[in-house]
Parts: structure tokens; C-alpha cells; sequence
């Protein structure tokens, strides 16, 4: 095509003479709608963090871990519902009492890598002092972050649960006695996964938020959870009477799974708590004082933090 | 309305450090300048208008507002660009400007509205898809300057907007800046410690030292005062300098250039004249941009 049939080229932004395929500069515009002010900010960062906890609209290697978890989590269920679908009920090793505590290192492992996915990168990159200018105050910045990560951590306890829940449904040979049956673990399913959801994202927003170094507050949470469940069961094994009995109170999950056995009933085996003679309420007491003690640390950091 | 205004405003970190002392201000809207050597409290009083940093005493209004008890609704009107890096790099500009649009308070089909618009306007087009992990740091800064401006703020304060920039991007970040408050009439409070910035682009000056107020005035007030011109010769310096004196012009010699004063603008054609007559080859005719540093000597020579 010769240069002189080739149709004029689009005008600058700006200009007076504009033709077809212009692009028109329209001057800057006032924008005189609806400002919504302090609780949109708040939803705003609590669903962006949310989405942010499984990697979504990041690229895919933050999709890894986060899945992965999920998909660890999930795998027991699956194996429980396809145990009970081919060889019948009552079989499964796996109940609605005792299956956060089974797969309660895919909860340890998902708190230590997206709590500091959550909170880390605004304090390194220093997005926090955007965050601060706006009509958003610091506890709200703080409490959006922790309740997207006890929401990241409901839905990761909840789908496999609500899995092993349709599939004794759907095997079940009485559909509405299933119903009937399944309905009364409702209880124990919301509530152990609120219990391990609020308890495991206080504990890891509370050590991630010291350091702006992901990598640090990913190692210092992993540690955290070692150590407790190492001294825990270290004291538990090596010493006698009532030492050992109140070895449990050091471990997060044991303190967990007593408050739950507590509040919804139904010892399990796997836990030390069975074993031990602390009467059940003081995993009650000292979970309350071990999550009071992480929120406030929570808040009183980013009352602080520099930004 | 007084744009800001500020009353024997004080603020002292721990015993020691005192940010700002006493200062007393107010200043009508507009371009201002807010010029000062590092650590002047350029940005611990920026702080302060966002209600971020309490004052120790005294107090402050931002948009007829007091900072101490409105500072939510002072930051729902106010764009800030802060001096320092802000930007999460694995995000791109439009999420990223997108999502502070709607921190800011817009709806979500605002915000992505309002971001398309001013991502074009700082001039980042198919770059706002890429991560800003990726970008130059010219580019950074229009990310900046983007989100302060994403929710049409009444008042933008700018902290050092040209930091780190080459003198390109200095140039268009300057020039962003004075189109922004012109023509869309947003006023605009620029920190800078380049006077000569601060002189190209605004309209009022605040100079602060040692957190103390300097001087408050419209920049016309200051640019009479001390223009220098910058002249620069192949050979004969001194003689330009001995002939432009000879000739009632107040000229010295410093390095290969002849500075001389520049009262009003007569000196431009007789400095032309006398190049002609020396028969010599003018390489660099420059108005030399005032340095802080004589501005605040004058001042405190005064």
C-alpha cells in the first residue's frame, strides 16, 4: 500500500482538529459520586486480602502453596467418601470430631506461608503508609487482615468437612434420616473449624507482623508450632503425674481440641487431651487467654508500626 | 476558606528533636511550594495535615478542618504522594490504582473509571498491565502521583515528587504536577529541597528551616530578588568579566562561566554586545536557578 492511501494516523491527545480514530482528550474529569468512607475500605482490604490469601490475581506460582494446602486438606475427605461409597458406612477413620486435628499440619503449614503473604509485603513495600493516608485507621487496616485470614482458614477447614458431609449423605440408604442423622454434626463442624480458623490466624498475624522479611515470619511461625508441639510432647512423654497431664496446655492444637471437646463433646484418641486429667474448661480458659494475648499483641503492633 | 493554616504548630520527637517549631501559617489555595533542606519538617508537617503525626502543641486546619479531631474525613479529600518507595511489585498499576481508588471510598465501577482516566493522564498506557515490580522508577512515580489523585482529592500534598528521577523525568513529573493544579484546579502542595523546582511549578512559596518558617509569599516576591545569568565563553573569561564591569554590571568569575547579576533585563543585551565586540564564541547562556542554600543565607544575613 502506497504511503499516501494509508488513512491519517490518530491525532494527539489534545488536539484541535480531530478525525475518525481520534483519541479525544476529554480533560480531567471532577468525580462527584458517592464516597463511601471508613467500613468500604474496610470490606474493600478484607476481600482483597482474602483473594490475596489463595493467590487469586497473582500469578501462578503464589497459587502453589495455598492449593496445595487446600488440596491436602481435602485429599482425606475424598478417600473417606469414596471408602464409604464402596464398601459402606461406619468404617471411616476419619469423623467430623477428629478430622481438623488429622490434617492439622495443612493448617500450621497455610497460617505460616499467607499470614506473612498477608501482612508482610505492605510493611516491606511500605504500602502502609498509603493505607494510613486514607480515611483507614490502623486497627481497621489490622483487624481486615486478620479477619481475611481466619476467613482463608474457614473456608480451608470447611470444604473438606462439608465434603465428608455430602457423602454420607448421598451413601446414606435413607436420604432424609441421613439428613436427620448428619444435621446434628453441624454443631461440631462449624464450630471446631471457627475454633482452629480464629485460634491459628491470631497466633500467626501476631508473629508475622514483627518482621517486614516474609521469609523471617514464615520461619518464626513454623517454629512457633514446632516448638510448642515438641515441648509439649517431650513433657509429656518424659515426665509422670500431674507435669505431664498439663503438658497439652503448651501445644495450640491441644489447647484447640480441648476447648472443642469442652464446648461440642466427643474425645478422640489421637489427642493428648484424652489422656490427660486437666479438667477440660482450662483448655477453655487458657485458649481465651492465648488468642486475647495474640489480638492485642496485634493491635498494639500496628498502633506502632512505622508507616 | 485558608487552604491550611496553622497555629504556633509544634512537634518534638522524644526530648531531643524538635520537627517544627511554632510555626504559624496560612496559605489561600493554589500551587505551594514547600521547600527546605532534608530534615527542614517538610514531611513531619505533611504528616501532620493528614493527621498522621499528632502536633506537641499548638494547632492545625486542613480544608477548615482540624487535623486532631478530623483527620478521617481530612483524608477521604486529600491525595499524598509520599516521598518514599509505596508500591506492592506484584501487582499491576491498574489493580493496584484500582484498589486504592476503592480504599479511598469510590464503588468498584468508579474506581475503574476513574483509573483508566488518570493512568492516562500521568501517561502510563500499556505499561499499567504489566507488574509495577518492572517498572522504572519514572514510572513508579506517575504510579504514585496516580493513586493520590484516583479519587479527585481537594488538596494533593506531593513529598519530593521528583526524587530519584533523571532530569527527563523531572522535567514531565514538573510538568505533570503544574498541569494537574492549573488546569484541573486540584490545589497542590509540593515538598521539594529544590528551589529550582519549586520555582518552575508553583505559585507560593513556604520555605522552612529547622522547622521554623522562613518566608510565606507568592514566588513573584522571591524571583525578583536574586537572578543571576550564567555566561560561558571559549577563551577570554576574564576579559568578558573586566569589559561587562567596565560597563556598570555587577560580573565575576566563577570557574569558565561569568556570573552576572541580573537586576532587571537590560544585562541580556549588553552581555550580547560585548560577546560580539570581543569577538568571542558564546557557548552557554544560562539563567542560573537560585540555589536554596543563597536563599537562606540572604535571609538570615537580613
Amino acid at each position: 500500500m502506497p504511503p499516501d492511501t494509508m488513512p491519517p494516523a490518530p491525532l494527539e491527545a489534545g488536539s484541535s482538529t480531530p478525525s475518525s480514530g481520534a483519541i479525544y482528550d476529554l480533560g480531567y474529569r471532577r468525580y462527584d459520586g458517592p464516597r463511601l468512607g471508613r467500613w468500604h475500605a474496610i470490606s474493600t482490604l478484607f476481600w482483597a486480602s482474602l483473594r490475596a490469601a489463595f493467590g487469586m490475581g497473582r500469578s501462578g506460582r503464589a497459587k502453589i502453596v495455598p492449593w496445595g494446602l487446600a488440596v491436602f486438606a481435602l485429599i482425606p475427605a475424598l478417600v473417606a467418601v469414596a471408602i464409604i461409597a464402596l464398601i459402606g458406612e461406619g468404617i471411616s477413620p476419619f469423623t467430623y470430631d477428629n478430622y481438623l486435628w488429622q490434617v492439622q499440619i495443612t493448617f500450621a503449614l497455610f497460617v505460616a506461608a499467607q499470614a506473612p503473604e498477608l501482612v508482610n509485603s505492605d510493611m516491606r513495600h511500605r504500602v502502609l503508609a498509603l493505607y494510613f493516608s486514607h480515611p483507614l485507621e490502623r486497627l481497621d487496616y489490622a483487624a481486615a487482615k486478620l479477619g481475611a485470614l481466619v476467613a482463608a482458614l474457614l473456608l480451608l477447614a470447611l470444604t473438606p468437612q462439608l465434603v465428608l458431609f455430602a457423602g454420607n449423605l448421598l451413601t446414606s440408604t435413607d436420604v432424609v434420616a441421613g439428613l436427620r442423622d448428619q444435621a446434628g454434626a453441624l454443631p461440631q463442624i462449624i464450630g471446631t473449624s471457627l475454633l482452629y480458623a480464629v485460634t491459628l490466624s491470631s497466633i500467626g498475624i501476631a508473629i508475622a507482623a514483627f518482621t517486614p522479611r516474609r521469609a523471617y515470619a514464615t520461619g518464626a511461625i513454623i517454629a512457633f508450632f514446632l516448638v510448642t508441639g515438641a515441648v509439649s510432647t517431650i513433657l509429656g512423654e518424659a515426665t509422670r503425674g500431674s507435669l505431664s497431664d498439663w503438658a497439652p496446655l503448651i501445644d495450640p492444637f491441644a489447647l484447640i481440641d480441648g476447648t472443642r471437646d469442652w464446648l461440642l463433646g466427643a474425645s478422640i484418641d489421637e489427642s493428648p487431651v484424652t489422656g490427660s486429667s486437666v479438667p477440660l474448661p482450662i483448655f477453655g480458659g487458657v485458649l481465651a487467654a492465648v488468642v486475647a494475648l495474640a489480638v492485642a499483641v496485634i493491635a498494639l503492633r500496628y498502633q506502632r508500626v512505622e508507616a | 476558606m485558608a487552604l491550611i493554616s496553622a497555629r504556633a504548630l509544634t512537634k518534638r520527637y522524644g526530648s531531643q528533636v524538635t520537627a517544627l517549631d511554632k510555626l504559624t501559617l496560612d496559605v489561600e489555595p493554589g500551587i505551594i511550594g514547600l521547600v527546605g533542606a532534608n530534615g527542614a519538617g517538610k514531611s513531619t508537617l505533611l504528616k501532620i495535615l493528614l493527621g498522621l503525626l499528632t502536633p506537641t502543641s499548638g494547632s492545625a486546619e486542613v480544608l477548615g478542618m482540624d487535623v486532631t479531631t478530623q483527620g478521617p474525613t481530612i483524608r477521604g479529600l486529600v491525595g499524598y504522594m509520599p516521598e518514599h518507595d509505596c508500591l506492592p511489585p506484584d501487582l499491576t498499576a491498574t489493580e493496584f490504582v484500582s484498589h486504592m481508588a476503592r480504599i479511598a471510598g469510590l464503588p468498584a465501577s468508579a474506581a475503574r473509571e476513574r483509573t483508566a482516566e488518570v493512568l492516562r493522564h500521568v501517561g502510563l498506557y500499556e505499561e499499567r498491565y504489566r507488574q509495577i515490580g518492572g517498572y522504572s522508577t519514572g514510572m513508579k512515580q506517575r504510579v504514585k502521583l496516580a493513586q493520590a489523585l484516583v479519587h479527585d482529592p481537594r488538596l494533593l500534598l506531593l513529598d519530593e515528587p521528583t526524587n530519584g528521577l533523571d532530569p527527563a523525568g523531572r522535567d514531565e513529573m514538573l510538568g505533570l504536577v503544574k498541569r494537574t493544579g492549573t488546569e484541573f484546579g486540584i490545589a497542590t502542595i509540593v515538598a521539594s529541597h529544590l528551589l529550582g523546582e519549586i520555582e518552575r511549578v508553583c505559585t507560593y512559596l513556604l520555605a522552612i528551616d529547622a522547622g521554623r518558617l522562613l518566608r510565606s509569599a507568592p514566588i513573584a516576591s522571591f524571583t525578583e530578588r536574586t537572578g543571576t545569568l550564567a555566561v560561558e565563553v571559549e577563551d577570554g573569561t576574564d576579559a568578558l568579566a573586566a569589559r561587562l564591569t567596565d560597563r556598570g554590571l555587577v560580573a565575576r568569575v566563577d570557574g569558565r562561566a561569568v556570573l552576572v547579576d541580573l537586576p532587571d533585563e537590560a544585562p541580556y543585551d549588553i552581555v550580547r554586545d560585548t560577546v560580539e565586540e570581543l569577538g568571542l564564541s558564546l557557548t552557554r547562556l544560562e539563567q542560573r536557578r537560585h540555589r536554596l542554600e543563597d536563599l537562606f543565607e540572604a535571609d538570615h544575613a537580613a
